[in-house]
């Protein structure tokens, strides 16, 4: 059984804070904010069926440009970790397994946006929008002694609404509601999936 | 900058060091225990009618296969005791035990061995600061042995060669106690019946 080991907070960190100071330093300003959002993420459909637990280890980080008063673009990256561990029997075809088994999905989407803001500038504005590109997923199946893992890109799509309420001059909090679907995608047992979860958001919106 | 936004900045970096954490791991996981690596795997012949199965014979003695699929002839600890579960949860199941295979409807043998797992690892390329290369791995750095246990019955009245009309695959890691592993081994081999109900259609 190999074990791939991936720090990938290091990396995350690093990320965010190259994106902070680029927008620091060149942004122009109050065009460009920035969101660090904690995620709670509650499967459904093929994901509830391989992991069926909600998720509370998840992150997201989103940088918005204000193309008007009522228009954001931007681009969002984000790590989920659905874990459950389960004993229960799985019938196949002329059989049975019973077995304790580890599973695993670490989705990190990775996507384009646009979004409506409703309300006036430094008011408490909600928002919705569309997030549109894809997700890495990392899934792994553990029984016994013998594991399946798939790796792969999955395109997909992420509706999204939300809330931003400004705290004082350049910031805020961030509250937000998204629906996660993959369009396409594999299991690793090699059978055609959807993934898709809920996702709840709390964070922190900074303008540079 | 002004004292606001500094307070700002080093809030946002407090916030993604602590989400950081809260990360920490791609894979979280419990404990494993021993007992956590027993898989109970049966498959059965479609086309067989349990129903029409009523007697068995059973070999009194476990057939051990080395790691190259030999036979061995050595006797194991649990061996008895494991005969002892697959007959009383036949017998649970309807089945009547006869001495002599030639009249009996199945016959059920029983199959273990031992194997030798070897385990290693890798770090991927970004985990290290300091070794901005390529990923690197370690040589393998433990081993555990997991025995099996099959158990297979087979149609006593065929007249060709067919598949077995059922098999238990019963697999865990053997590094547990005496009484951890002779507890696994009753508690796998009632599973393996109780997720086969089918095998008391003659009851």
């Amino acid at each position: 059984m190999k074990i791939i080991k991936i720090n990938f907070w290091q990396m995350f960190t690093v990320l965010a804070m190259v994106l902070l100071m680029i927008g620091s330093g060149y942004s122009q300003r109050e065009k460009w904010y920035g969101a660090l959002t904690y995620s709670v993420s509650i499967p459904s459909g093929d994901t509830k069926t391989f992991t069926d637990e909600i998720s509370w280890r998840g992150v997201g980080l989103d940088y918005r440009y204000l193309i008007d008063r009522q228009y954001s673009i931007g681009l969002f990256f984000g790590w989920n970790v659905f874990y459950q561990r389960t004993d229960k029997t799985t019938e196949i075809g002329n059989g049975a397994i019973t077995g304790t088994s580890d599973r695993y999905i670490n989705a990190f989407p990775i996507m384009a946006n646009i979004h409506y803001y409703f309300g006036e500038r430094k008011s408490i504005r909600p928002y919705i929008g569309l997030n549109a590109g894809g997700y890495y997923m990392l899934q792994r199946f553990e029984l016994g002694v013998a594991a399946w893992q798939e790796d792969q890109w999955q395109w997909g799509i992420a509706p999204e609404a939300g809330v931003v309420v400004p705290v004082e001059r350049g910031f805020g909090i961030m509250l937000n509601g998204k629906y996660n679907y993959a369009f396409t995608g594999e299991s690793v047992f090699g059978t055609d999936i959807n993934n898709s979860y809920w996702q709840i958001n709390a964070g922190v919106v900074w303008e540079p | 900058m002004n004292n606001n936004k500094i307070a700002h900045r080093t809030i946002l970096l407090l916030a993604l060091l602590s989400l950081g954490f809260i990360l920490v791991s791609c894979y979280p996981g419990e404990t494993l225990t021993p007992a956590d690596s027993d898989v109970v795997a049966t498959f059965f012949d479609k086309e067989a009618d349990f129903s029409t199965k009523l007697t068995y014979a059973i070999r009194d003695s476990v057939t051990r296969i080395d790691e190259d699929g030999n036979p061995v002839f050595e006797v194991g600890q649990y061996d008895q005791q494991a005969i002892n579960r697959i007959k009383a949860n036949l017998d649970q199941a309807g089945f009547n035990e006869v001495g002599n295979p030639a009249v009996a409807d199945v016959i059920v043998i029983t199959f273990a061995n031992k194997s030798t797992w070897a385990s290693g690892g890798c770090y991927s390329w970004w985990y290290s600061w300091y070794y901005p290369y390529y990923g690197w791995c370690y040589p393998v750095y433990y081993t555990y042995q997991t025995g099996s246990l099959l158990i297979v019955m087979l149609d006593a009245k065929a007249t060709e060669q067919k598949d077995a009309l059922w098999v238990a695959a019963i697999n865990g890691i053997l590094e547990d106690t005496s009484a951890g592993i002779s507890t696994r081994i009753n508690n796998s081999i009632n599973q393996a019946f109780t997720q086969s109900p089918y095998l008391g259609e003659g009851k």
